[in-house]
Order: structure tokens, then C-alpha cells, then sequence
């Protein structure tokens, strides 16, 4: 496959906006989506954990945890469209490609997370006293994280086999002869896998000290398990650290020979500076994670970790497309359309920035409140704010379409 | 040289590419449409609840919201971008025109998205934890951004079927594509027929009800909803086929069976039978019921109505450029998109498929049957099923017929030239066609 075909590849109308925001957005809501995925990951194996003990502890954490997953699990998708759209705008070549070699598992992505979620919806429903009474069904659970493990198998999968366009005609016509069935995995790398499994721990690590911090003014909560939870939260973050940074230098040792050098390129060594930081924090900070910067803090730190791993994901994808098959992502053709774009960006901002900031501050203060939780005036104009934007946005719509439809 | 930008394909033999993507539409719009018409009715209901001082209403909504999370938000969530997986791999080059023209109008529809998968949690679990005029207020949010969604993706669908207006063929711009006729009547429809879907999906949870007089108001509400959007979809409906290209109408008339429109309306009858039975008798209905009526909803309204939107807008998959096949088939000045239908009657597929192996980019007497393989994959398997199951098999078209002269006298002068209703112009070159009726002929000896 030579540079030319991979051009050929390409989608003919264009892009509406410079391809430069398209991967930016693209970098930004995956390290925001896989955020989620590792602490949906992390809180199911700490479920499955406290499910399989007597421990009250554990069982008092595997209960909250539970509720994290599962909710969890859907902001993970609907973050995961973000993604999706942006790598088929400007990778369409390959990730078309790379999705067809592989068809049938990429059907099976669809339904294999289905029931995966359906399993934990199930084990959900047979436990709703996870704390106080025993265990029915683990195996639900248990099956549920590893089919949301293949399923990030299948993903991962698809991603790097983007990144072999040599190697797509020998797949798809093995000694010349077609086979269209698209049940093969071709290219897979354990090491890159298990790095980002491996991050589920760091950050659920950084999300239980988050929750601590949460239900610490709760009077219902014991001590003994704020204690017990502190401790636990800094050794997940320091052995998810030690994990990924070992899995780490494992992907980096297996890259292509052309990206040899990349392993020691900037971008590597600050997204791993970053994780050896946000594994070492709960120790270093002892007790001050009890105040709410740190409480809270330490997992927008993970994050922040997390966005630098992402920009050096798409580092290496774009020195191997550029580098070994002189593909530039940025030279797509522009078909510029402001409205869109500026619709877009407004409705994210403005709209998007405003419910959401009403919606998580009501769900933050009902929960920190005992009894019926009432906003404030502020918030609830905030709230007023929500219905009247989202109202414009309707309102513009038809007024815009009916203009362009009968004008 | 230059070369024709397709994809690999994926042949799948059971059903069909096309008919998965039909199968995880069909259970996504009943999901998403059940949802977003719930969400509405939940803001309705909050309204009245806090106006009436109803708070059992509050309790309907934190149950259905409950069902809803996993009818919705896992089924209906996860199948969402299934659709979208499920063309990428059927119809990579389809999805990719919606995508390279709306990805700005898609991500704005995910902005909404996130809004309304935070605002079914907060709906459903804030219920008796925040006062009633503030849950009021989070159900309206939720109710309007979710019908969002549905305002965005109704254009993406209606140019899907044709361009909003034809002058986007010459001057592009997407508002040109995405505001037409198609795009109100359709929105009009779909809006109706979705209240209709939130009644019967709704009824599951209603008449679990155990309080008999709660459960009796509950059904008789949704019945009456039912009914309503019943009658004004079916009546809508009219407004939409009124806005379909004539092509399409060519194409209803002559493709679809003839029970179709008849059966269209015993669909439409029963349903309607179903909520003045509930009207009538509330208290005989129970979950199995409306689960019942769910998935007749689904088999026999549903499918076929996805089936014949697929249909109708043959021989292109999206916005009347790109063929089935994946071809380009005509040029977007507009767009400065190029037919590249000239490109193959100069070289045809072998010289210009990027996805090709070398040894078939030339037909011999030992490979011709392979070719044909590689050119009925790539021009036919879209639409016709290369097996005997699945969609419009390829070998029933040719009557078990396996003259290859026959076979390929057909190929060239209708389908090379253009002259076959519902089927792409496919400018097979003569060594081209000799090859694909080989493989056609051999087709019936293989079964």
C-alpha cells in the first residue's frame, strides 16, 4: 500500500473545518473517554473484590463502587463517540481499512458490550445490599469485566492495526486469494494493552480518594473506613504506577524499528513523569489529601496524566503514518463551513459548559446533603440559564431551517 | 495512475452486510425514539407533579427512568455507534460522506448527548433527594436536550435520502444539505410515531403499577398519548411520502411487494386497536402485554419501515452521489467532488481497485472465476447476498441460468450502460464483465 493509495482512500468531500481541530478534539475526548473506561475497569475489580470477602470494608466499598461502574460504563460510551467521530474524519483511510479487515469483531464489539453491560445491570440487580448481605451470582460480574475486557481488546486491536498499511493487502488477500469474512485479528501488541489496562488502577487509586473526600462529611461514614480507604487508594496509585510504567517501557521496546527512538522522544517521558507523579502523590501528600484540593486534586492530576499519554498515542500514530508511509493528516482538503463549525463550538461552550456546570454542582450538593437538598439562588438561575439556551438553540433551528428550506 | 479509492469488503453470508446494519438500526430507533419521547413525557409529567401536587407521578417517572437505563441508555446507547460500526464496515465510503459533510452537526449532537446521559441519572435518582420545583427544572432540561438530538440527526437521515436542496449539488454548504422538505416531514413523523413508542414501552412499566387506581390513570394517559400520535403520524406519514424524490416513488412502486402499503396499515390499525383496548380496559393490561405489543412495534412496524428507507433511495447510499457500491457515481461541483464513474469505463475495476491482489488485476482463462469473485464483491455484494441466504441473493436474479454469453451480453448492456431501475451504473469492461459471468454462471452450481 503506497502513499498514493492511502490518499486515494480518502473521503472526497473533504473536511469542513482544518484538520488541526479535529485532532486536537480528538486527543482531548479520547483521554477523557479512556479516563472513564479505567475507572469503570477499576471500580468493577474492586466490586468483584469485595464481593469475593467478608471483609465489611470491602464489601462497603464493592457496593459503592458498584454504582460507579455502572454508571461509569455509559458515560464511557457516550464520551467514546467523541473519538470515534474524529478519527474517521481525518484517519478515515485507516480506520475504515482497519474496521473491515476485521468485521465480524467489530459486529461482535457491539453485542459483546451489550451483554457485558447487561451482566452488571444484572449482578446489580441481585445485589443491592452488596454491604450487609451476601453475594448472589459473582460470576455475572466477573463475566461482565472480562467481556469489557475483550471488548477494549477488540478496540485496541482495530487502532493498531491502522498503523500497518503494508501489511492490510496480505490480510485481506492472504497468497492472493480474498478472504472477505473479516474474522482475523491481525496485529495486536500485549504490551500496549496491558499498559492501558494498567492505568485502571492508577486511577481508580486517584478516584477512591476522590469518593473518600466525597462521603467524608457524611455522618453515616466511620472513621475506620476513611482510614482504611486512604491506605488503599495510595497503594493502588503507586502499584498502578509501577504497572504502567513497566508496561510501558514493554510497548515502547516492542515499536517498529523505524520508531525505535520514539521511547526517548519528550512526549513519552512527560506523559510517564506524569504517571510516576499522580502514583506517588497519596504518599507524598500524607495527610493532606483530607483537604478538598488534594482530595479532589489528585484525580484531576490522573487526568491531566492521562491527556499527556493520549497526545503521546497520537504522536507515535502520526510519526508512523507520516514517517514510514508519508501520510500528513493535515494536509486534507478543506471545504470550510463557519456555521457548523462556529454551531459546534458554541453549543459545547456556552450550552454544554452551562448544564453541565448546573447539573453536576445540583448532583454534588444533593449528595453532600442530609434531607432534601434546595439550591441556592444562584444555582437555580443557573438552571433557568439551561432551559432558556437550549430553548434558543430549538428556536434557532427552525427558524434557520425554515429560512433555508423555503427561501 | 489514478486509482479508485475503495475499500476492502466484508461479506458477511448468513444475512448480508446491509441486513445487519438493518437489524441494529431497527432495535436502535426503537430504543433512542422510546427515549427521547420519554424524556418528554417525563418533563410533562414533573410539570404536572409539581403543579398538581402529584408526586406519585414522580414515582412513574423514577420507575420508567429505571427501565429506561437499560432499554436506552445500554441498549440504545451501545447500538448508536453500533450503527455506526456497522456501516463502517458494510458501507465504509456511505458513513464517510455523512461524516466528512455533518461531523460538526455529529459532534454537536454529542454535546447534547452527554447532557442527556447526565440528566437520566439525575432524573431518575434525584427524585425525593432535591425539592420538586428544581426536579421539575432537571426534567425539562433533559426532555429538550434529548429532543435535540433527535432535531440534528433527522437532517443527517433526510440527505442520507437526498440533499436538502438541489443547490447544494453546485454550491455545497450544509445547510444546503441538510434543510429541506424531507427534513420537517420526516422530523414531523418520526416526532409523532416516537410519543407512540413511549406509550407502548412506557405501558410495560404502567401496568406493573400495583396500585389499581394509579395504574388505571397511568394507562389510560398513555393510551390516549397513543392514540393521538398514532392518528397524527399516520397522517404525517402522507407528508413524507409527499416529499420524497419521484425517484423514490419509481422505486415504491415498483420494488416494494404489493402487501407492503396494505400491511403498513394493519400495522398502524393494530396498534391502534391496542391503545383503545387500554383506553377501555386498563386493568387487563400487564407487562407481558405491552411487552408483547414492544416487539411487534419492532418486528412488523419498525423493520419494514427501516427496510424500505434503505430501499427507496437505490441505487445511491447517501446524498445521491454514492452509489450502493461505493462508486461516486456523479460530480458535486459543489463540493468539488469528481464522478468516478469516467475513471472505470477508462480502466475499469482491475487497474484502479486500490484493495486488489496483482494476481486478479488480470483475467485468464485459470483466474476469470476468481476475478468475477473479486468484481462480484466489490460491485454486487452490497446489495445482493453472494451466498443463497440473506439479502437479494445474486444467483436468484439469474434464474439458475449459467450461460456465461447470456450472462455477460446482460452485464453490458444494462447494467454497464446505466439502464436498470434501482441498480448503479456499473461500467464493467469487457473482460470485466466476461469474468463476473463466470462467476455468476457457476453461482446456482455451487448451491
Amino acid at each position: 500500500m503506497n502513499t498514493e493509495m492511502l490518499y486515494a482512500l480518502r473521503d472526497v468531500a473533504g473536511v469542513p473545518s482544518h484538520p488541526v481541530l479535529f485532532l486536537i478534539l480528538g486527543v482531548l475526548t479520547f483521554a477523557l473517554h479512556i479516563l472513564t473506561v479505567q475507572v469503570m475497569l477499576g471500580a468493577s475489580g474492586l466490586v468483584i473484590w469485595g464481593a469475593l470477602s467478608k471483609d465489611a470494608y470491602k464489601r462497603q466499598l464493592a457496593q459503592a463502587m458498584l454504582g460507579t461502574a455502572k454508571i461509569a460504563v455509559s458515560v464511557a460510551v457516550v464520551l467514546g463517540v467523541a473519538p470515534l467521530l474524529f478519527v474517521q474524519v481525518i484517519y478515515d483511510p485507516f480506520w475504515y481499512t482497519s474496521n473491515v479487515l476485521s468485521a465480524t469483531w467489530v459486529i461482535g464489539f457491539i453485542v459483546i458490550l451489550t451483554v457485558g453491560y447487561l451482566l452488571m445491570y444484572f449482578f446489580y440487580a441481585k445485589n443491592h445490599h452488596l454491604a450487609t448481605q451476601k453475594t448472589v451470582c459473582p460470576g455475572s460480574m466477573i463475566l461482565s469485566l472480562a467481556l469489557m475486557l475483550v471488548v477494549g481488546f477488540i478496540m485496541h486491536v482495530l487502532v493498531v492495526q491502522m498503523l500497518s498499511p503494508d501489511q492490510w493487502m496480505q490480510w485481506y488477500a492472504p497468497n492472493g486469494e480474498i478472504d472477505a469474512s473479516g474474522r482475523g485479528l491481525h496485529a495486536y501488541n500485549l504490551w500496549r494493552f496491558a499498559f492501558f489496562i494498567s492505568l485502571s488502577v492508577l486511577v481508580i487509586g486517584s478516584w477512591l480518594l476522590a469518593y473518600r473526600h466525597y462521603i467524608s462529611h457524611r455522618t453515616d461514614v466511620d472513621s475506620g473506613y476513611l482510614q482504611w480507604l486512604k491506605g488503599l487508594a495510595g497503594a493502588l496509585s503507586l502499584a498502578g504506577g509501577i504497572l504502567a510504567i513497566g508496561f510501558g517501557i514493554g510497548w515502547m521496546l516492542t515499536l517498529p524499528e523505524s520508531q525505535a527512538s520514539f521511547g526517548f522522544s519528550p512526549w513519552v517521558w512527560l506523559a510517564a513523569l506524569m504517571i510516576a507523579l499522580t502514583a506517588v502523590m497519596p504518599k507524598l501528600m500524607g495527610n493532606k489529601v483530607n483537604a478538598p484540593l488534594f482530595g479532589y486534586g489528585l484525580f484531576g492530576l490522573a487526568a491531566v496524566a492521562l491527556i499527556l499519554v493520549a497526545v503521546a498515542r497520537e504522536m507515535l500514530r502520526w510519526n508512523i503514518l507520516f514517517g514510514d508511509f508519508g501520510y500528513n493528516a493535515l494536509d486534507y482538503a478543506v471545504n470550510m463551513d463557519w456555521y457548523s463549525t462556529l454551531l459546534f463550538f458554541g453549543t459545547f461552550l456556552i450550552i454544554g459548559g452551562t448544564v453541565l456546570a448546573y447539573f453536576l454542582t445540583v448532583a454534588w450538593q444533593a449528595g453532600q446533603t442530609d434531607g432534601v437538598y434546595t439550591p441556592s439562588p444562584a444555582v437555580t438561575r443557573l438552571g433557568n440559564l439551561s432551559i432558556i439556551l437550549i430553548t434558543l438553540w430549538i428556536i434557532h433551528f427552525f427558524v434557520l431551517g425554515l429560512w433555508v428550506w423555503l427561501g | 495512475m489514478e486509482m479508485l479509492g475503495l475499500y476492502p469488503t466484508w461479506l458477511e453470508p448468513m444475512l448480508g452486510s446491509g441486513w445487519v446494519v438493518a437489524v441494529i438500526s431497527t432495535i436502535h430507533v426503537l430504543a433512542s425514539h422510546t427515549s427521547v419521547g420519554a424524556a418528554m413525557v417525563f418533563a410533562y409529567l414533573a410539570v404536572v407533579a409539581y403543579q398538581q401536587d402529584k408526586p406519585e407521578l414522580l414515582d412513574y417517572i423514577k420507575k420508567y427512568g429505571l427501565f429506561l437505563l437499560v432499554f436506552s441508555y445500554v441498549i440504545g446507547s451501545i447500538t448508536g455507534p453500533g450503527i455506526w460500526f456497522s456501516t463502517t464496515v458494510a458501507s465504509p465510503r456511505g458513513i464517510s460522506a455523512l461524516i466528512h459533510s455533518f461531523v460538526w452537526k455529529w459532534a454537536t449532537e454529542w454535546v447534547f448527548f452527554v447532557i442527556e446521559v447526565v440528566g437520566v441519572y439525575l432524573v431518575v435518582y434525584l427524585v425525593g433527594k432535591v425539592d420538586q420545583k428544581t426536579h421539575m427544572r432537571i426534567a425539562v432540561i433533559f426532555g429538550l436536550a434529548s429532543y435535540t438530538t433527535m432535531l440534528i440527526i433527522i437532517g443527517i437521515l433526510s440527505f442520507m435520502m437526498w440533499p436538502g436542496k438541489e443547490v447544494w449539488f453546485t454550491e455545497g454548504g450544509y445547510l444546503n444539505g441538510f434543510y429541506g422538505a424531507n427534513t420537517f416531514a420526516q422530523l414531523a413523523m418520526r416526532t409523532a410515531f416516537m410519543f407512540t413508542m413511549t406509550a407502548v414501552v412506557g405501558g410495560i412499566v404502567a401496568s406493573g403499577i400495583k396500585e389499581l387506581a394509579f395504574k388505571k390513570a397511568m394507562l389510560r394517559r398513555l393510551a390516549v398519548l397513543g392514540i393521538v400520535s398514532t392518528l397524527a403520524g399516520s397522517l404525517l406519514f402522507q407528508w413524507y411520502l409527499h416529499t420524497l424524490p419521484e425517484q423514490a416513488h419509481i422505486v415504491l412502486e415498483n420494488r416494494l411487494p404489493d402487501y407492503f402499503q396494505p400491511a403498513l396499515m394493519m400495522v398502524l390499525s393494530g396498534i391502534l386497536a391496542y391503545f383503545l383496548f387500554t383506553l377501555i380496559q386498563p386493568r387487563l393490561i400487564v407487562p407481558a402485554i405491552a411487552g408483547v405489543m414492544t416487539v411487534a412495534i419492532l418486528v412488523f412496524g419498525l423493520w419494514p419501515e427501516e427496510v424500505a428507507r434503505e430501499s427507496i433511495r437505490k441505487p445511491f447510499v447517501a446524498g445521491q452521489y454514492v452509489y450502493s457500491n461505493q462508486v461516486i457515481a456523479r460530480d458535486v461541483p459543489g463540493m468539488g467532488i469528481k464522478s468516478e464513474i469516467p475513471l472505470l469505463e477508462d480502466k475499469g475495476f482491475l487497474k484502479s481497485h486500490v484493495f486488489l491482489p496483482e494476481n486478479l488485476r488480470t483475467v485468464t482463462p485459470d483466474n476469470a472465476r476468481a476475478v468475477g469473485h473479486a468484481l462480484a464483491l466489490t460491485a454486487c455484494s452490497n446489495c445482493h447476498s453472494l451466498t443463497d441466504t440473506g439479502i437479494r441473493p445474486l444467483a436468484t436474479y439469474f434464474g439458475g441460468n449459467s450461460d456465461v454469453g447470456e450472462i455477460k451480453d446482460y452485464l453490458l448492456g444494462a447494467l454497464a450502460t446505466g439502464n436498470t431501475l434501482y441498480m448503479p451504473k456499473i461500467p464493467l469492461t469487457d473482460v470485466e464483465a466476461e469474468a463476473l459471468a463466470v462467476y455468476i454462471g457457476a453461482l446456482d452450481g455451487e448451491k
